[in-house]
């Protein structure tokens, strides 16, 4: 069973067990995966190079386009602004994602400042991903997942299953930023 | 927003209608513009918190209360300023997750 994370004199340190290592090394390697620049982000490899997207059209998956979001309300500033900051914003996440999975293979988890803002920002794009999948549309949708899926005896379909991730990995980002306020605080 | 004990209801984000920006050719060229972050079910109050915190710069007090704002009205105004910045700060939020747009400041 995880201990969530923790700030001690060595940095952040949380516990997984190797079940919990694997569950979140296939989240966080899953999540990266949808981020992978769609076919036609690779059309013009000049603006490719400059970080420029040819195509200016919002993710058509509705997690990815939820860590993507549309950033105005009119269209030609939206996608301006998609154009310009999209590839960039895919590539930061996959970092820290790919980061957060490699930091993950060990059960006694240490992490610094830059590791754990990396972590802090992965265990927010896996629960933005599974939020997605289970449509959670309101705060109360939020909660009526925490009441339903607490214990793994409650989980009965793959909807159940993906509820206790997202219990779990709210529970464990929850603990990272606790941690990571109180260092702020010092 | 979601906290890990008790979440609290407020419109869902698709339903909400974001103010259209002033595309009236007379609003002077340096009108300012503003970065608005939305309540969404997922971010924890704990996380958006620390992204005001550590990206604005913000007192531990100010932070808190833009939050609650986010949570408990559904959006917060985080940034006032030009529009180069204002698309800085909204790039990072979204690298952070968080749902933030911009956009000009109306006059009234």
């Amino acid at each position: 069973m995880a201990e969530g994370f923790r700030k001690t004199p060595a940095g952040y340190v949380a516990h997984f067990d190797p079940e919990e290592i694997k569950l979140l090394t296939k989240l966080f390697d899953d999540v990266a995966l949808t981020l992978e620049p769609e076919e036609s982000d690779s059309v013009d490899e000049f603006e490719r190079m400059l970080g420029i997207k040819t195509d200016a059209r919002p993710p058509s998956d509705n997690a990815v386009l939820r860590m993507l979001p549309i950033a105005s309300d009119d269209p030609e500033v939206a996608d301006e602004f998609r154009k310009f900051t999209e590839l960039n914003l895919r590539e930061q996440k996959m970092s820290a994602l790919a980061l957060a999975s490699m930091d993950v293979q060990n059960q006694r988890v240490v992490l610094n400042e830059e590791h754990a803002h990396a972590w802090a920002s992965a265990l927010n794009d896996v629960r933005l991903t599974l939020g997605a999948r289970l449509n959670l549309a309101t705060d109360e949708d939020s909660a009526r997942i925490e009441r339903l899926y607490s214990e793994p005896e409650s989980v009965e379909d793959i909807a159940g299953y993906m509820g206790l991730l997202y219990n779990f990995t709210t529970w464990l980002q929850d603990t990272l930023m606790t941690a990571m306020l109180e260092s702020l605080e010092n | 927003m979601a906290c890990s004990t008790a979440v609290l209801s407020v419109a869902e984000p698709e339903a909400m209608t974001l103010p259209s920006i002033d595309s009236d050719e007379s609003v002077a060229p340096d009108t300012p513009w503003k970065v608005i972050v939305w309540n969404d079910p997922v971010n924890l109050m704990s996380y958006v918190t620390y992204v005001f915190r550590s990206h604005f710069g913000f007192s531990a007090e100010k932070a808190q209360k833009l939050m609650l704002a986010v949570h408990e009205e559904g959006k917060a105004v985080v940034f006032v300023g030009s529009r180069e910045e204002a698309e800085q700060h909204t790039s990072a939020m979204h690298g952070w997750g968080l749902w933030a747009t911009f956009e000009r400041v109306q006059e009234n």
